[in-house]
């Protein structure tokens, strides 16, 4: 259960810096990759899928 | 409309348009994205949302898996502990290329074996593995291909070998009896690469290469290098040994810990937020092509293509089959990663077990030439990613052109163990 | 930034819709209208308190006969996306009756599987089945228990308690986890419930509901465990004789987990497993959508067939599921009578449950009750 709950703490890690450097890019086609990567852990986070 | 008809019409709208995306200078990535939405449109599908997300997960345990891993060996990197090991390397053997060889294909087996990953193996040890063969005098290209090549067998070996795990999932299988079948032949095959490509590599002129190496900042050991890796090892083997006591940890927390470790015994002091971005934006090829690939292979699935490519392959004869392995198992690594396994590797298996060879020892082959897809270009994700581990400035070809050789001797080795796969199943022993 | 607010509108819409579907699917009510045969609906909890609250506290349907008897247990959904397993089980607790005995019915053995689907596998959400009072839908689900449910996998799966190695998927797989262990994962609790369920009822055979791809040479087949042979081998005899071909084949000693094996071995029942063949599962299928799960016809499978490369006949007809649902409640019916006769102290006598014939000729819709016009006291969810 704790295990669970830390891979969520590290999916919402991962969401946070994606979300970031999505913030920060300058290329259209890094920001639109970036997106469609973080897709599934903003998902998960939200216990979606 | 017949759906081999209707799979063929969608099969070349995604070529067309993955060929349209790249002469427009589209990245791989999103040119296989864009070709998988023109395959949802053209099989009627329309943008499906659900599909394109579901696709998106496939490899979503995985991308944690290699986010948490180079989180790990970045801290490391900043600590200073790579320049130490570096150093301390070749203090010792700087002169006895034997032992050094042996030393450097071990260390860089371990990572790929453990997690299943050629890609792990890269970040984890790629990058000090090539700074120790630059000072022998081996050339970058040659460098890569060595780390390329045994990372590559480092991923097929046991005991986490994904190809082999999800093909006998596959087939309902259990992954049973692979051991020696997947161990023989990559440690041989990694041993001669090393041997055949380092070849004419000469002992390091030691206060040269000494001079050139980043200093080890004050306080760094041996210790503070070895405990993550020990950590590393204790709880991965922890869980196999008791495996009914021990939490399941999954490989993601388990290299969230030897980070945690690694910044708690750093001399120096990192950047943690800073680090953490840059790991990701450096992965964002990787991860990216993880997640498009998945996407294209939902859609595939949807559509019938992938259905269209499996009939194709295993209803040709057998011994055609056999004879283009080589071909057809790096071709679908390049363009499915893993999911060649499922996609191809199931239908194979259920093929060579029909007509009696060993589905064991047949799949532990496969498993060793699929790797090598992984060099291939468009994707060549892991080749790409040696590359740029190691800082190789010459062109991609240079770096392909000496792969050719060790990969001639694993495509021999694997069709061969396909082939007499009935006369080796003594080999399952374990 | 203006490009930047675009491009994050477009995935935020994708998660959104996508997101929706997900939800809509996971939480689809799937009614069972309890048949007149039905005495007590249990949960599964009740068995093992552990997994009380959580997504595979499945239901119990217990049908009793006036007679006292034997006690069979009958598996739905330990691989949802098999789903003739499931609608026999439907079949069984809407329609059945028991004039002596015990039967213990789950429609969703692994209900956190049922809310799930395969990622690369692009299945349906969920499949309609039409009925004379219109349709019913049930969710596809996968042959693994759902992330959202155990989370994260191991690198390689040990079996309890054998230890033998398995893909790490196969941890969230509950026909892997048989007999189960109490302080493991969701999946393997699972397995432990149902195991004491087993020992605690007296069941004395517990038959486990498949399907398989026609390219897996356990197919058309039932396996079991030694203690079953006869008994399997008897009623395939029987039944290839009277309706259609089917196979008998001994569990392999070697294979740990599964309930052909792991039930037979670690209690006093009987194991069997059933498999009908379900061309949707085929990794050389074309299009794959709801029609192929119920109607079973695939140009591709059709060809790989004509080439020699499956273990079971196809034709242009395919393998409907009124078929496949009337092989699954044919053979159970046949283990039972065969039981029965055997074993008349500990007889399980079932009546007003269709055979193979009768399912096709009616559809399984047919066998199905309309849920808006029962007692809605008679209607649980799965």
């Amino acid at each position: 259960m704790i295990i669970t709950i830390l891979y969520y703490l590290l999916v919402a890690y991962v969401v946070f810096l994606m979300t970031w450097n999505i913030l920060k890019s300058k290329k259209w086609q890094e920001e639109v990759l970036y997106v469609i990567v973080l897709i599934p852990f903003l998902l998960r986070l939200l216990r979606l899928k | 409309m017949s759906m081999t008809a209707s799979a063929s019409i969608i099969l070349a709208a995604m070529v067309a348009v993955y060929i349209i995306a790249k002469i427009f200078k589209v990245s791989t990535e999103l040119s296989i994205f864009a070709a998988t939405l023109a395959g949802a449109l053209v099989g009627g599908a329309g943008i499906p949302a659900r599909h394109i997300v579901e696709g998106a997960f496939t490899y979503l345990d995985i991308c944690l898996i290699f986010i948490t891993a180079t989180l790990f060996m970045n801290f490391l990197k900043e600590s200073g502990g790579v320049a130490f090991v570096v150093r301390r390397i070749l203090q010792r053997f700087h002169r006895r290329k034997f032992i050094l060889f042996v030393l450097l294909t071990v260390l860089l087996l371990i990572p790929g074996m453990l997690t299943g990953a050629g890609s792990v193996t890269v970040l984890v040890v790629g990058g000090m593995v090539a700074t120790v063969l630059g000072y022998m005098g081996i050339s970058k290209p040659k460098t890569a291909a060595i780390v390329f090549i045994i990372a590559g067998l480092s991923a097929a070996a046991p005991p986490v070998s994904l190809w082999a795990m999800l093909t006998a999932a596959g087939v309902n299988m259990p992954y049973v009896g692979f051991f020696v079948p997947l161990m023989a032949p990559c440690l041989l095959l990694a041993l001669m690469t090393i041997f055949i490509l380092g070849w004419k590599a000469k002992p390091a002129d030691l206060e040269l290469a000494l001079k050139e190496l980043p200093e080890a900042p004050a306080g760094m050991n041996w210790l503070k290098v070895i405990l993550p890796f020990l950590i590393f090892l204790i709880l991965v083997i922890a869980g196999r040994i008791w495996p009914f006591s021990f939490p399941i940890m999954g490989l993601p927390l388990i290299f969230c810990g030897s980070a945690v470790i690694t910044l708690a015994l750093s001399p120096k002091k990192i950047d943690i937020l800073e680090v953490s971005r840059r790991t990701v934006h450096q992965l964002l090829p990787l991860i990216g092509t993880l997640t498009c690939v998945g996407v294209l292979v939902q859609i595939m699935t949807l559509t019938g293509v992938r259905g269209l490519i499996s009939v194709t392959v295993v209803t040709l004869p057998v011994m055609v089959v056999i004879l283009t392995l080589f071909i057809t198992l790096p071709v679908s690594e390049t363009v499915l990663m893993w999911g060649s396994a499922p996609v191809l590797g199931v239908p194979l298996i259920l093929l060579f077990n029909h007509i009696g060879l060993d589905p064991v020892v047949a799949l532990a082959g496969m498993s060793v030439i699929w790797p090598l897809g992984d060099a291939i270009p468009p994707t060549a994700i892991i080749g790409r990613l040696t590359v740029e581990t190691i800082g190789m400035k010459e062109p991609y070809k240079n770096f392909l052109k000496y792969c050719i050789i060790p990969a001639i001797l694993i495509i021999i080795v694997g069709t061969l163990m396909v082939v007499f796969s009935k006369k080796l199943s003594f080999l399952k022993v374990f | 930034m203006l490009r930047k607010i675009s491009i994050l509108a477009l995935g935020l819409a994708l998660a959104f819709f996508s997101g929706l579907s997900f939800y809509r699917s996971r939480h689809l009510k799937e009614p069972v209208v309890l048949g007149p045969g039905v005495t007590q609906v249990k949960k599964l909890s009740e068995y093992f308190p552990a997994i009380k609250g959580s997504t595979n506290d499945a239901n119990v349907y217990v049908l009793e006969g006036a007679k006292p008897g034997g006690a069979i247990l009958i598996l739905g959904g330990s691989h949802p996306e098999e789903p003739a397993g499931r609608l026999t089980t439907w079949i069984l607790t809407e329609n059945a009756t028991l004039e002596q005995g015990r039967l213990f019915v789950l429609n969703s053995a692994n209900r956190s599987g049922t809310t799930v689907t395969r990622l690369g596998g692009a299945y349906p959400p969920d499949y309609t089945i039409r009925t004379p009072w219109g349709e019913q839908k049930f969710r596809t689900g996968d042959r693994w228990s759902n992330p959202l449910d155990q989370w994260p996998d191991p690198e390689v799966y040990i079996h309890y308690p054998s230890r033998q190695e398995l893909a790490y998927v196969d941890i969230r797989n509950l026909n892997r986890a048989w007999p189960g262990r109490p302080n493991g994962t969701l999946t393997e609790k699972t397995g432990y419930a149902l195991t004491q369920l087993i020992k605690k009822e007296k069941v004395d055979i517990v038959i486990d509901l498949h399907e398989a791809e026609l390219q897996y040479p356990v197919i058309s087949t039932i396996v079991a465990h030694q203690r079953g042979q006869d008994l399997a081998a008897m009623a395939s005899m029987v039944i290839s004789a009277e309706e259609f071909k089917i196979d008998m084949e001994n569990s392999p000693k070697a294979l740990h987990g599964l309930s052909h094996r792991e039930i037979g071995d670690n209690t006093d029942a009987v194991s069997l497993l059933f498999e009908t063949p379900e061309p949707f599962l085929d990794a050389t299928r074309g299009r794959t959508d709801a029609r192929l799960l119920l109607e079973g016809k695939d140009e591709f499978v059709v060809r790989a067939g004509k080439h020699g490369l499956l273990y079971e006949k196809i034709d242009e007809k395919g393998w409907p599921i009124d078929v496949r649902v009337g092989r699954h409640c044919s053979t159970f019916i046949q283990v039972l009578d065969l039981w029965s006769q055997d074993h008349a102290d500990k007889a399980v006598v079932m009546k007003n449950v269709p055979k193979y014939r009768e399912v096709i000729q009616k559809g399984v819709g047919a066998f199905l009750h309309d849920p808006a016009k029962a007692d809605p006291k008679t209607v649980y969810y799965e």
